[in-house]
C-alpha cells in the first residue's frame, strides 16, 4: 500500500509542475461549460420544461458534468499502449508492484492534484458566470457521492480494458478516440439521454455508459423518483462489479500471455 | 569560408524546487536563471579544413555547431558562410551546408531509404544527372546502393548513419557539419564513416566541422582542433602544435637488468617497479638519446621505449582548467 | 515576379513528392487507416445525430432549423477535415520544439513552416472529409439549395478560407511552445473550442462573445457567417457582403499573422539536449 501511496504522491507533484496544462484544462472546461450554457439557454428560450427538466436544472447539470469530467480523467490506456510499444511490458510486469496498480495509483494522484487545480476553479467560474450549482436535495448527498464513486470505477475499468487491446493491436489511438467520443455522447455528459428517441434510450439504459455521467448528475439535479434512482444505482453497481470481474480476468490472461511470449 | 564573429548564446533556465511545496511554489513564481552557453567565440575556418570541436558535455560545442549551421539563433555575434550571414539569409546559405547530427535522423522512418533521398532531391532541386552521379560516387565510398531499398526502420544504426551521411551530401554542400557522428557505432561503421569523411574532404574539398568525444575520430581526421569549455575557447590550433604546447613532455620507459634504477639529468623518475622505470622529460630541456646516454653510464640498459603524450592527456589537461 | 513563380514551382514540386510519400506510408500501415476510417466518421455522424435529437425535442435553435444546422455542421466538418490534413501538426508543435525536430527543417533551403506541415502531411485526415460531405449533402437536400456554379465557387472559396483560419489558429497555439517550453498538446483544447463555435450558430451566444468570435478570434468566419450568407439567414454583420470571399481574406490575414508569430518564436528555438 505504501508503494502505491508513494506513486500517488509523485504523480501529484508531477501534475503540479505542469502549470500550463493546469490552466489549459480550466480554460477548456470553462469554455465547454459556458458554451453549453448558452446552447441550452437558446433551446429553452421559450421557458418551460423539456424531458421533465427546466433550464435552471439543465445549467446545474452541465456545470456538474464539467466537474465530473475532471474526476473521470484516465491515462491508463495511454500508459499501457506506451509500455507495449516500447516493449517494456514484460519487465514492467516483473516488478514487485502490480502494473495496473501503478496506473491506478497514478490516475488517483492526478485526480487529487486536479481537485485543487481544476475542480475548485471550475466550480467558482461556473457559479460566477452561469449559476451556483446547488444540489436539488442535500439529503441525497450520500447517494450522490456513492454514485460518483461507482461511476469512477466503471469508467476506469472500461479504460483499462480498452487499453489492454493494445496487446493485440499495437496502435489503439484511433480506438481511444472512438471510445472517448462514444462515451461522451452516450453517457449523457453533454446531452442527457432523455432527449434521445425512446428506442435508443431504452437500449442504452442497459449499457454501462449512462451510469458514468447521467445517473450521478440526475441525482444531483433531483430528476427522477426515488425508485428510478435506486433501480439506476442497482444497475450501476452491477456494471461496476461485472467490469471489475472482467478486468481481473483480462489482467490474468494478459499477464500469462506476456510472461509466455515475453511481450 | 566560415567566419565566426563574437558569437554568444544565452539561455534562461526555470529553476524548480523539489517536493510538494516546491511544486506549488513553481506554479506561482518560477525562478529564472540566465546561463551563458557560448561566450564571445571568434574564429575563421578555411575551405577544405577538417576541424574538430572538443570539450566536455555541456561545454557549448553543440550549441556552437548548431549556431554555425543555422539551427540556433545567436544571442549576439554572427556566423558567416562564404561571406553571408546564416541567420539573416538562412534559405540561401543552407544550400551550401550539409548536416548529420549523431543520434537523430532526417530520414523518413516508415519508408525505404530511397524515398528520403528522393524528397531531398526535390527540396534541393538537384537535377537527375547530378543526383545519379552523386549517388554513384557516394556508393563507391559507402556502398549505399545495397540498402537503398530497405525501410529505414529496419536498418541498424550503422546503416542508418550511412543513409544520413549520403542524405547530407546529396546536394554537394561545401561544408559538412557532424555532431557526434560516431556515437554508438560499431568499429567497422566508425571506420567507414572516417574513411567517408576523409574521401569527401579530399575529392570534393568539402570543409568538415565535427564535434566528438572519440579520440580515434580526432587522431584520424582532425588537422585542427578547437577546444571549448564553459562556452569559452580554450585552444585553437594545429593538432600537433596543441599537443606540443599543452603536453610538452615525453615519457621514457627503461628496462634495466636489475631492480636498481638511477636518476638522470633534466628528467624526473615518475614510476619505478621491478626492473622498469619511467622518466618524464620536457622536450625543450633534453632528448631521449641524452637521457639514455646518461643512464647507461650508471646502469646497464636492457630495453627502452618512448611514450608520447596522447590526445587523451590533452583533453584531460584542457578540461582540468 | 519570375523568381516568385520559380519558387512557387519549387514548393509545388516538393508538395507532390510529399503527398506521394504520404500515400506510400498509408500502404505501409493499412491497419491504421482502417482504424481512422471507422473512428472519424462515427464521431461526427453520432455527433450530428445527437444534435438532431435535441433540435427535434425543441423545434429549432435560435431560428435555425434542422436542415440549416446540417448544412452548417457539414461545411464545418469539411473545413475541419482539410485543416486536419494540412495543419494538424500545429497541435503537436510542442513535441517537435522540445525534441529538436526543427533542426532538420532549419538546415534545408525552404520555409520552416512549410516543411513542418507538409513533410508531415496527414493524409488520414481524408477520413474526416467523408462524414462532412455526407452531412453537408443531406443539409443541401433538406434546405432545397439551388446548386449553381456561383454557389459551388462560394463553397470552395469558403472552404479554403475556413481551412486557413483554422490552420492559422493551430500555428498560433503551437508557436506558444517556443516560449513556454511545454509539450502541451493543443488538440483537445482547439477541437473543443472549434466544435462549439463552428458546428452551431454563434448567434446563440451573447453579443460580447459574438464580437470576440467575429473580430478578435475570427472563428465566426469559419462557418457561421458564410453559411448564414449562403442560406440567406439574416445577420447584421453581413450587410450584403459576399461572405465566402471575406472568409478567404480573413483566412489569409490570420495565417499571415500567425506565421509572423511563429517566425518570432523560432528565434527562441533551442534544439534538444541543452
Amino acid at each position: 500500500m505504501k508503494k502505491y501511496l508513494y506513486i500517488i504522491k509523485t504523480q501529484i507533484i508531477k501534475r503540479l509542475t505542469y502549470a500550463f496544462d493546469v490552466y489549459g484544462n480550466i480554460l477548456v472546461q470553462t469554455i465547454i461549460m459556458i458554451t453549453s450554457a448558452f446552447f441550452w439557454k437558446a433551446l429553452y428560450k421559450d421557458g418551460g420544461t423539456a424531458g421533465g427538466v427546466d433550464v435552471d436544472s439543465m445549467l446545474v447539470y452541465i456545470i456538474m458534468s464539467s466537474v465530473l469530467s475532471v474526476l473521470l480523467i484516465t491515462n491508463v490506456e495511454k500508459r499501457i499502449e506506451q509500455s507495449v510499444q516500447k516493449g517494456t511490458v514484460a519487465t514492467d510486469m516483473m516488478k514487485p508492484v502490480s502494473l495496473f496498480g501503478i496506473y491506478f495509483a497514478e490516475d488517483i494522484g492526478t485526480i487529487i492534484a486536479l481537485i485543487l487545480q481544476n475542480i475548485l476553479p471550475i466550480l467558482l467560474i461556473g457559479s460566477l458566470l452561469i449559476k451556483v450549482p446547488k444540489m436539488a436535495d442535500l439529503r441525497d448527498l450520500p447517494i450522490f457521492v456513492l454514485s460518483v464513486l461507482l461511476s469512477f470505477f466503471i469508467n476506469w475499468f472500461l479504460a483499462a480494458l480498452f487499453g489492454m487491446m493494445a496487446f493485440s493491436a499495437v496502435n489503439i489511438d484511433a480506438l481511444i478516440q472512438v471510445k472517448k467520443h462514444l462515451i461522451r455522447l452516450v453517457s449523457g455528459s453533454i446531452i442527457p439521454l432523455w432527449f434521445f428517441p425512446d428506442p435508443i434510450a431504452n437500449v442504452l439504459k442497459f449499457l454501462p455508459f449512462p451510469y458514468i455521467y447521467q445517473l450521478p448528475l440526475s441525482i444531483y439535479i433531483g430528476r427522477g423518483t426515488r425508485a428510478e434512482i435506486f433501480t439506476g444505482m442497482e444497475i450501476q453497481l452491477a456494471w461496476a462489479v461485472v467490469l471489475f470481474l472482467v478486468f481481473l480476468f483480462a489482467q490474468k490472461q494478459i499477464t500469462r500471455k506476456v510472461m509466455v511470449q515475453g511481450g | 569560408m566560415i567566419d565566426v564573429v563574437n558569437l554568444c548564446k544565452d539561455y534562461t533556465l526555470k529553476r524548480k524546487e523539489p517536493g510538494l511545496k516546491g511544486a506549488f511554489k513553481g506554479l506561482v513564481n518560477p525562478g529564472i536563471e540566465k546561463i551563458h552557453a557560448v561566450a564571445d567565440l571568434s574564429f575563421h575556418i578555411d575551405a577544405g579544413e577538417i576541424v574538430g570541436f572538443i570539450g566536455p558535455n555541456g561545454a557549448g560545442k553543440s550549441t556552437t555547431i548548431k549556431m554555425m549551421s543555422g539551427i540556433l539563433t545567436p544571442s549576439s555575434g554572427s556566423v558567416l558562410i562564404n561571406g553571408a550571414d546564416i541567420t539573416k539569409h538562412r534559405k540561401e546559405v543552407v544550400r551550401n551546408i550539409g548536416v548529420v547530427f549523431g543520434q537523430r535522423t532526417q530520414l523518413n522512418w516508415d519508408l525505404r531509404l530511397g524515398e528520403s533521398f528522393e524528397l531531398l532531391k526535390h527540396i534541393y532541386q538537384i537535377d537527375q544527372k547530378d543526383y545519379d552521379r552523386t549517388i554513384d560516387e557516394l556508393d563507391s565510398i559507402l556502398g549505399i546502393k545495397e540498402i537503398i531499398n530497405q525501410p529505414v526502420r529496419q536498418m541498424s544504426l550503422g546503416q542508418r548513419v550511412k543513409g544520413d551521411l549520403v542524405a547530407s551530401m546529396l546536394h554537394s554542400p561545401k561544408v559538412l557539419f557532424l555532431d557526434e557522428p560516431t556515437i554508438g557505432l560499431d568499429v567497422s561503421s566508425k571506420y567507414a564513416l572516417r574513411k567517408f569523411i576523409k574521401e569527401i574532404n579530399k575529392l570534393r574539398q568539402t570543409t568538415v566541422i565535427l564535434t566528438t568525444h572519440d579520440l580515434g575520430d580526432i587522431q584520424e581526421l582532425c588537422e585542427r582542433l578547437i577546444i571549448i569549455n564553459h562556452g569559452v575557447m580554450m585552444e585553437d590550433g594545429n593538432l600537433s602544435e596543441i599537443v606540443d604546447r599543452i603536453a610538452p613532455y615525453k615519457t621514457l620507459v627503461v628496462e634495466f637488468y636489475d631492480e636498481k634504477a638511477p636518476e638522470a639529468n633534466f628528467c624526473e623518475m615518475i614510476e619505478h617497479s621491478g626492473n622498469i622505470a619511467k622518466y618524464k622529460f620536457m622536450k625543450k630541456d633534453t632528448t631521449a638519446a641524452d637521457i639514455i646516454a646518461d643512464l647507461s653510464k650508471r646502469q646497464t640498459i636492457k630495453d627502452v621505449s618512448i611514450e608520447e603524450a596522447g590526445i587523451d592527456d590533452i583533453i584531460k589537461i584542457a578540461y582540468g582548467h | 515576379m519570375k523568381k516568385a513563380f520559380k519558387e512557387l514551382g519549387h514548393y509545388l514540386d516538393v508538395t507532390i513528392q510529399v503527398i506521394k510519400m504520404a500515400f506510400l506510408t498509408i500502404v505501409e500501415y493499412p491497419a491504421n487507416i482502417a482504424g481512422w476510417m471507422i473512428s472519424n466518421p462515427i464521431q461526427f455522424i453520432v455527433g450530428f445525430a445527437t444534435i438532431k435529437f435535441v433540435v427535434e425535442s425543441f423545434g429549432e435553435i435560435n431560428g435555425w432549423n434542422y436542415g440549416q444546422l446540417a448544412f452548417l455542421y457539414g461545411l464545418s466538418v469539411m473545413s475541419h477535415a482539410l485543416s486536419m490534413i494540412f495543419f494538424v501538426q500545429g497541435w503537436f508543435m510542442g513535441y517537435f520544439v522540445l525534441e529538436g525536430d526543427f533542426d532538420r527543417y532549419l538546415t534545408r533551403p525552404m520555409s520552416v513552416l512549410y516543411q513542418f506541415f507538409f513533410t508531415n502531411i496527414n493524409i488520414f485526415g481524408i477520413t474526416d472529409l467523408i462524414p462532412g460531405i455526407l452531412v453537408f449533402v443531406y443539409g443541401c437536400i433538406k434546405c432545397a439549395v439551388q446548386v449553381t456554379p456561383f454557389f459551388v465557387l462560394q463553397v470552395l472559396v469558403m472552404l479554403i478560407g475556413a481551412t486557413l483560419i483554422r490552420g492559422g489558429i493551430y500555428i498560433f497555439l503551437g508557436s506558444t511552445s517556443f516560449y513556454t517550453k511545454s509539450t502541451t498538446d493543443f488538440g483537445m483544447y482547439t477541437q473543443e473550442i472549434m466544435d462549439k463555435t463552428t458546428l452551431y450558430p454563434i448567434s446563440m451566444y451573447p453579443e460580447s462573445l459574438q464580437f470576440i468570435l467575429t473580430y478578435l478570434i475570427p472563428i465566426g468566419w469559419v462557418s457561421f457567417y458564410p453559411v448564414s450568407s449562403l442560406l440567406g439567414i439574416e445577420n447584421s454583420v453581413l450587410n450584403g457582403m459576399v461572405v465566402p470571399f471575406v472568409t478567404l481574406l480573413v483566412g489569409l490575414l490570420v495565417i499571415t499573422l500567425s506565421g509572423l508569430f511563429f517566425k518570432a518564436g523560432l528565434k527562441k528555438y533551442e534544439s534538444a539536449g541543452n
